[in-house]
Order: C-alpha cells, then sequence, then structure tokens
C-alpha cells in the first residue's frame, strides 16, 4: 500500500520502520531536512521536505494516491488539517494523532466533518493501560484480547515461584492451567515451547482468561489485591485521561504537578482527586505526602530520567506498584536492568494503535485482523484475528494444518469458551484465533496456515 | 569499514558484467567470432573473481555512507580491469594500460579512443566497447538495486554515489523501484532510438552500437570518421535529437508518465539547458556559416549536432569541429564545463550546479548593495539550503582544480597547450574529443602511458563526481573508527 506517514518524529519513525519492513511503500513528510535525512538513510522510504498541511507537499508526497494517510506530528491542529487536505485531494484513509482533552470531548464531530478515519489519542490508551495495572499489581504489563475475554500478562519470574526451574511440560498439574506465550531472557525473546524451563529473573508472558490468570497469581504467590490507593507525579494528559477512567473505581488519587495553572485547572475539572502543586523529584515534598503509604506510585513528567530516578526513589521506600512512563525506547533494556517493573509508552502504543488499523486494511477473505500488539523492546508480537466463514484452515485439526514455524496459536475464543488449544482441536467460523509470532511476519490468517 | 559486505556487493556487481559480456559474444559468433575465445575467456574470469567475492558472508549488512562510496569506486576500477580484457585477449589492443584506458573511457562514458583506426577491429569487441557506454551511462550499481531484490534500505548509498547530480534522490519510496523506473526509462529511450535509426536505414549493427553511445552519452562509433562517416543527415538528426533527450534529467520522464506536467514546466534545470543548447547552436551556426560549403540550414545541422553531442558530453562528430573558427572552438569548451543535466546520463559540472552557482554569485553581488538584506537562492520554487550552495562551491573548486593539475602531469608529454588542456577537459567531463591532436579526427595514442593513467582517473572522477574516488586515496576511509 501507499503509505504517507507526516511528521517525522518518534512515532513517525517507528510507524515508517515497522511498515517499510512490511512491505508497503512508505514516505514521510517533515519540515526538519535532519531528520528526514536520517530516516531516508536507514529506512527504505522516500523523504518529502515541507509542511505536511501544505496541499503542494501532500500532492508532491502524492497524497492524491495514498491508500493511508497517517499525521502524527507535535499539532494536533495540523494532524486535522492534514487529514482534511489529504481526504479532499483523495487519500483513501486518514488517521490522525490527537491528544488534548478539549478536542477528543467533541471528537466525533471532528472526525466527520475533518474525514478523519481514525483517531488515535495515545495518552487516553496509556491511561488505560495504567488503569489495568492499578488493576492487577501482580503484572508489570497487561494486554486485553478477545473484548477482555482474554488477559495476557506479563511478570518477572522470582526465585522460588514454583514455574521456575522445571521445563513447561513437566509442571505439576495443580498450577492453574495458563498458557506460557513469550519468554524474554537477557536481551533475547522468545516463544517458549513443552521443553523451555523458566529461570528466575525472566520476564514470562501468559494468556488465559481473568479468573484463572488470578488463581494462577494467587497460587504463585502475588499479590493479587487491586491498588486502593495511587500518587501520580506530573498532571498531564495522561493523568487527566486516569483520573477520568479510574472515578468509581474505589482508587484514591493524589496528583502532583509544579505549574499552579495546571493545578487549578486539574482541581476545577476532578473533583475526587486531591490535586498538589509541588516539584514531584522533590522527595521532602513526596514523603510528607506520605508516599510510603501509597499502593501505587505512577511517574508521568515530560522527562524520562527524572520519571526513572523516582521511580527507583518509590521501589527503595517499598511501594508496591511502580509505573514510569517514558518516551524513548532506546533505554528500555537499562531500566528494566535497574528493576523498574512497569513501563508504559505512549509513543509505542501508538504504533501499535496505528499498524493495527494499516494492517486491517490489508484485505483478506479469511479472517479480519482485531489488534496488534508488539512486546516493548522484543521482536515479538501477539496479534489477534477472526476467522472468517470459508477459509481453508476451518474444522481442521490443528496438528494437521502446516502452521507457519515461529508461531504459536494461543488461545481460541469461541462464544465465551476460552480454549488454549492442543493438536486436535480446531477453529471454526466466528472463532477468535490469538497468534504469538515474529514481529511482522503474520498480517493475516492464512500467512501463519500455509 | 564493514570489508565483508563491500567485497559480497562488489562480487555481486563483477558477475552482473560477466553476464554482460553475454550479448558480445553472441555478436562475435554471428560475425565469424575472431574474437569469440577472448570473450569466453574474459568472462570465466570475471564470473570466477565475482563468485569468489560473492562467497564472502557479511556478519552484519550495515551499508553506511563510507562503504557506499568505496563499493561505486572500487567496482568500478575493477569493472574496467575486468572489462579491459577482451581488449587484450583479442589482440585488438595488446597494451594492458591501453586497454584499460579504452574501457575506462567506455564505462565512464567518455568515448575518447587511443585507436587509429577503429575499423580494423573485430566485430564483437566493437560491440562490447559501445555497450559499455550503455552500462556505464545509467551506472551498474543503479541495475543490480534493479535486479536484485532486497539489497537493504541503505543501499541508498549506492544510488548517490554513483548517480550524478547535487542531490540524487529516490522517484518513489522503494529503492529498488526507482531503479527499475529509471532503467525502463533507459531502455525504452533506447529502442525507439534504435527503431528509428533502422527505420531511416541504417544497418542494425550500426544502430545499434550508435544507440548505445547516445544513450549513454559516450560517443564511441565504429568509424573513424564518427557519424560523419555517412553523410546521412536524417541520422545526424535522430542521433542529435536522442543525445540531449538522454542529457536530460530522468526525473523528467518520470513527470511526464505520471502526469506531473507542472513539475516538468518549473524544472528550471531544464530549461537552462534547452536555452543554452539554442543559444549555443545558432552562435556556432552564424560564427561557421562562411567557412563551410552550404546554406544557413547545413550550418544549423552541423552546428545543432555538434552542441548537442559536446553539452551532453557524448563527443560524437559529424565533421572536424576542430578545423571550426576559434569562437566556436571556445565555445565548444565553455560546453564540455556546463555538461549535462544532474541524474541524466551524462558528464560535466551539471547545468543544475552551474545554475545555482549564477544565482548565488547574483544573491552575493547584491548582498554587497544591501548588506543586511536576505535573500535565499532558489531552485525550482525551492530555496537551496546553504550546505547544499556550500558543497557545490566546493565541487566546482576541485573540477577545475582536478583539471589544472592533470593538465600540469600530462604537460610531461610535451604536447601543444591546447592538446593536454583540453584532453583534460574532456577526459573529466566524460566527453571524448578535444581540440588539436585530440580533436574529433585524432586519438589519444599521442600520450604517454603515465599520462594515460592519470586521463583513466580524471574520467573515473568526472564519472562519479570526484568524491568516492577521493575518498579511495583518503587514509581515513580505511581507518576502523
Amino acid at each position: 500500500m501507499n503509505i504517507i506517514i507526516v511528521g517525522d518524529g518518534k512515532v513517525g519513525y517507528t510507524l515508517a520502520e515497522y511498515l517499510s519492513k512490511e512491505d508497503h511503500d512508505v514516505t514521510l513528510v517533515d519540515r526538519n531536512q535532519q531528520a528526514l535525512d536520517k530516516a531516508t538513510e536507514t529506512l527504505d522510504v522516500m523523504g518529502v521536505k515541507g509542511n505536511g498541511a501544505n496541499v503542494r507537499t501532500l500532492l508532491e508526497a502524492g497524497a492524491d494516491e495514498a491508500d493511508i494517510l497517517i499525521a502524527v506530528t507535535t499539532h494536533d491542529e495540523t494532524n486535522m488539517v492534514c487529514c482534511l487536505a489529504a481526504k479532499q485531494l483523495g487519500a483513501k484513509y486518514t488517521i490522525a494523532r490527537i491528544r488534548d482533552p478539549e478536542y477528543t470531548e467533541s471528537i466525533s464531530l471532528l472526525q466527520n466533518g475533518m474525514g478523519i478515519d481514525l483517531v488515535v489519542n495515545p495518552e487516553r490508551a496509556s491511561a488505560m493501560e495504567i488503569s489495568r495495572l492499578l488493576r492487577f499489581p501482580f503484572a508489570t504489563n497487561i494486554e486485553a484480547f478477545a473484548h477482555g475475554r482474554v488477559e495476557m500478562v506479563e511478570f518477572k519470574a522470582m526465585e522460588g515461584d514454583p514455574i521456575v526451574n522445571t521445563p513447561i511440560r513437566s509442571l505439576p498439574g495443580r498450577i492453574p492451567r495458563v498458557l506460557y506465550c513469550v519468554v524474554q531472557r537477557d536481551h533475547d525473546t522468545f516463544i517458549p515451547n513443552g521443553d523451555t524451563i523458566i529461570r528466575p529473573g525472566d520476564r514470562v508472558h501468559v494468556a488465559a482468561d481473568l479468573i484463572t490468570i488470578t488463581q494462577f497469581f494467587k497460587y504463585m504467590g502475588k499479590n493479587t489485591q487491586k491498588v486502593r490507593s495511587a500518587m501520580l507525579l506530573g498532571g498531564g494528559h495522561i493523568a487527566f485521561y486516569l483520573a477520568r477512567i479510574i472515578a468509581g473505581m474505589g482508587i484514591k488519587l493524589s496528583i502532583v504537578e509544579l505549574k499552579p495553572e495546571t493545578c487549578a485547572m486539574l482541581s476545577e475539572m476532578l473533583d475526587e482527586v486531591t490535586v498538589i502543586q509541588g516539584d514531584g523529584t522533590d522527595q521532602e515534598l513526596l514523603d510528607s505526602e506520605n508516599m510510603r503509604e501509597m499502593g501505587a506510585l505512577i511517574c508521568l513528567t515530560g522527562r524520562d530520567e527524572e520519571n526513572l530516578i523516582t521511580g527507583l526513589y518509590g521501589a527503595k521506600c517499598g511501594v508496591g506498584k511502580v509505573i514510569v512512563k517514558v518516551n524513548r525506547l532506546n533505554y528500555m533494556d537499562v531500566m528494566r536492568d535497574m528493576g523498574t517493573d512497569s513501563v508504559v509508552s505512549p509513543k509505542l502504543t501508538t504504533a501499535n494503535l496505528i499498524l493495527r488499523s494499516v494492517r486491517a486494511r490489508s484485505r483478506s477473505q479469511d479472517s479480519v485482523l482485531e489488534k496488534v500488539y508488539r512486546i516493548l523492546g522484543g521482536e515479538v508480537e501477539v496479534c489477534e484475528f477472526t476467522a472468517l466463514e470459508g477459509a481453508p484452515f476451518l474444522n481442521v485439526p490443528l496438528s494437521q494444518l502446516s502452521i507457519a514455524p515461529g508461531v504459536l496459536v494461543a488461545v481460541l475464543v469461541r462464544g465465551k469458551k476460552i480454549i488454549i488449544p492442543f493438536g486436535n482441536d480446531h477453529i471454526e467460523s466466528g472463532d477468535t484465533v490469538i497468534l504469538v509470532s515474529r514481529a511482522s511476519k503474520i498480517v493475516t490468517l492464512e500467512d501463519a496456515f500455509r | 569499514m564493514n570489508f565483508a559486505l563491500v567485497s559480497q556487493l562488489l562480487g555481486k556487481v563483477l558477475m552482473l558484467e560477466g553476464a554482460m559480456m553475454a550479448p558480445s559474444l553472441l555478436v562475435s559468433l554471428l560475425y565469424g567470432g575472431s574474437d569469440a575465445p577472448a570473450f569466453l575467456w574474459s568472462m570465466a574470469m570475471v564470473l570466477a573473481a565475482g563468485g569468489l567475492l560473492a562467497l564472502i558472508k557479511p556478519k552484519n549488512d550495515q551499508l553506511r555512507a563510507r562503504e557506499g562510496f568505496v563499493v561505486v569506486s572500487v567496482s568500478w576500477i575493477l569493472l574496467s580491469v575486468f572489462g579491459a580484457m577482451p581488449f587484450v585477449l583479442s589482440g585488438a589492443i595488446p597494451s594492458f594500460v591501453d586497454s584499460f584506458f579504452e574501457c575506462v573511457s567506455g564505462f565512464t562514458t567518455t568515448g575518447s579512443t587511443l585507436l587509429p583506426d577503429v575499423e580494423s577491429l573485430p566485430r564483437g569487441v566493437l560491440f562490447w566497447r559501445s555497450f559499455t557506454h550503455w552500462i556505464g551511462g545509467m551506472g551498474v550499481l543503479v541495475l543490480s538495486l534493479a535486479l536484485v531484490p532486497k539489497m537493504g534500505a541503505r543501499s541508498l548509498h549506492l544510488l548517490r554515489a554513483e548517480s550524478p547530480g547535487p542531490n540524487p534522490g529516490k522517484l518513489v519510496p522503494r529503492i529498488g523501484n526507482t531503479a527499475k523506473i529509471l532503467y525502463t526509462i533507459y531502455v525504452a529511450l533506447t529502442l525507439v532510438q534504435i527503431l528509428l535509426l533502422l527505420i531511416a536505414g541504417m544497418p542494425l549493427y550500426d544502430s545499434l552500437v550508435h544507440s548505445f553511445g547516445s544513450a549513454g552519452t559516450g560517443g564511441f562509433s565504429i568509424y573513424n570518421l564518427s557519424i560523419g562517416h555517412y553523410q546521412n543527415p536524417v541520422f545526424e538528426n535522430i542521433i542529435a535529437v536522442f543525445m540531449m533527450l538522454f542529457g536530460i534529467n530522468f526525473t523528467v520522464y518520470y513527470q511526464l508518465i505520471t502526469r506531473n506536467f507542472k513539475g516538468v514546466l518549473k524544472n528550471g534545470e531544464l530549461w537552462l539547458y534547452l536555452g543554452i543548447i539554442v543559444a549555443a547552436t545558432l552562435l556556432i551556426a552564424l560564427n561557421i556559416l562562411p567557412t563551410i560549403e552550404g546554406n544557413l540550414f547545413d550550418a544549423l545541422r552541423l552546428s545543432y549536432f555538434q552542441v548537442s553531442s559536446v553539452i551532453t558530453t557524448t563527443g560524437y562528430a559529424t565533421t572536424d569541429f576542430n578545423l571550426w573558427p576559434q569562437f566556436s572552438r571556445y565555445l565548444l569548451v565553455l560546453l564540455m564545463f556546463v555538461g549535462a543535466c544532474a541524474g541524466s546520463t551524462g558528464g560535466g559540472i551539471k547545468v543544475i550546479r552551474l545554475e545555482i552557482l549564477l544565482k548565488s554569485l547574483a544573491r552575493d553581488v547584491k548582498r554587497t548593495i544591501h548588506p543586511r538584506g536576505v535573500k535565499v537562492v532558489k531552485s525550482e520554487g525551492r530555496a537551496v539550503d546553504e550546505p547544499t550552495i556550500n558543497s557545490i562551491t566546493v565541487f566546482f573548486f576541485s573540477y577545475i582544480f582536478i583539471i589544472l593539475m592533470a593538465t600540469l602531469l600530462v604537460s610531461l608529454d610535451g604536447l601543444s597547450f591546447e592538446t593536454s588542456f583540453t584532453a583534460t577537459v574532456s577526459a573529466m567531463g566524460n566527453i571524448g574529443p578535444g581540440l588539436d591532436k585530440v580533436g574529433p579526427m585524432g586519438n589519444f595514442s599521442c600520450f604517454s602511458p603515465f599520462s594515460k593513467i592519470v586521463l583513466s582517473l580524471c574520467m573515473l572522477a568526472g564519472r562519479l563526481e570526484i568524491y568516492p574516488i577521493l575518498m579511495l586515496v583518503t587514509p581515513a576511509t580505511w581507518k576502523k573508527a
């Protein structure tokens, strides 16, 4: 497909990288020649210099014949105008990143008027992610599939956990049955099989329905209670969305923000939240606001370093759950080594969301792509498909299908039933199929069952 | 420096060259084949060398700008070394230095020859000589980008190092597709020219050879008198027009195909190029009118052919312009400096660089009048950024500097100033003939082997636009850090 990405920032670059590797023709538009040079030298994409909201620039980039235009500049307004102009010129599908809460309230109105087919709000999506982590503090990461019927949870295996140091196939039967999807060890990410032995320190992704997952973690002796109170550093968009989302969940939230005006605005818009004006990196302040007693510390300031340091301080003080937001993904490994457990990246979330909608537009007769989730810092992704009537792989036992190498059929969801499949299970029409595979290899279900 | 990757890419290029020798072998067999064994041996050698190099598996395929430039410059040298084999082995040009010169002259689309009597050469060798023009015109690495799928995203550096012009870029997002489009246009234009020449009555072999020569803007002919051999105005006009077409930036043809007429109209380089051709044609025609036998139309025809041939750096001749009045001779030398458009198959400094240089000169003059005035240099409706202007200025300097220094070295042979100077200008610009002894009816055999090497390096530097060759002799290129 012909894809134009306006805005060669972190998200734009990441998307260009993913999409060009999936054999799409990608054109990047940006006003910064240096950013474009870097992208065109390292990726097989074309760069066009100019303002993406300018019709001449858009035409030069080929917007009139574009299948998808993705607007991810820093300015919401530019993104909207880009989509509007591109749609008028003839682009088939437009995606805009819009983050300001002021716009999201009237988003459907804007969407129709501006010809934006999909609005991506990374801050809101990150807030959703954080709210899930607050509900399940035992997880470093949690991702819902099949409309919340299947959860995939990442956790760090510890010495003494019942699942470590034994091959997966010989784990005792009394451990609640979950599927071990992905294991990350040091800098390696791999899909485990029956012979894999999980070692202490590995980061493991398991999938199952909610009840089984909770039982599993109870058996492992982890805290399955949801967080009762949380302290949030940085009163940006994520803080606002998060407060809205968890309102009514019984979590006491206090937000620490430096700017008095922002504090006043937050206090005006959010009723059940304690807003504190002050520097979130000031230990005195954190201690006096009783951070040690909090169930969770969430660091959302604009600077990765501050978030990380404060997060480490919180973990040292014994806060049960620490969540850190980062913008630059290159530090992911370092952070993992330093012991910060939950990392939220709005950039990666955006890239995941957009990637999904782009893939969903690759036409397929046999399946519909519902969701793509790329494992942080790893070259593995989890995809959710719905199998459609007439596909050749329906009603054939899995053991008789030739499944592409490196692909794990993780979970089947049939109606309300959740199946962790074995060789004699089969896929039926309408089933939700969740696959784990190497990144960018599986775009449709047919790719998996050749 | 990623040596493994460089040698693997070199291997691929050499194997491609081996494949490219096949048509010449075929031609040689068709015409009796006294030179066929030479081709067989050359193909075996180049394929073996290429195959061995291609066996090396690089640990990573990180192709940085540095490797890109080295691959391009080394592969051009290797191409010429192996490409010279058929000349040596067939006995057509016994000396290796002479064969190397002839082959560099072919690949770089210069078209300077050492041979006093071209017509005595076997047909296969002559075909190969012209075919090197066609390969070298668009570039062999661009060809490998088009043919080999997935050379990797970073192969843009190869395209950049091989394509002429200040800012070679892509036409479409995929580099492989860009290379395919370029070659499709190239092949299509060449085929049209062959067809037209055939219709006009030129024999098939001749039209192939002369089409390769004009497509690559090379200039090797199979006759001692070049195109003048036919004394046929129709042939001359077809070739003159096509030389001019191949001197145009190929982006223009892509824009025409995609119906982006506005882009063509706004292309300042194109109009300046055509303008220079028209003006030079008129001036020369008026200047030579009293000296030739014939009317104004004959003068225009002769002058247009020569202007088109020299500005595109082809180097075909229909008449001995060395005998023209001084004004016309000098004007032609000036055109040798100008050269064709960026992104074409032609050489020289390139019209776009001249355009930007003239505009920045005007800008600087204005700046002395309004010391605080702000004015950007614009080309095709866009501002040209200062680093680009800077690099063009430096390019211009180094181009002139190399010509001056090379002339000094060539002067050791003790030939006239006109001969030495125009020989280096013509080598650097990939034109072919110069003036005086190296004029269109002369040849380069009067030079010593040392001068021939100097001129060969000039040709390579001119074709690859200096930097890849300069990089080769810079120690920092080869250091690990």
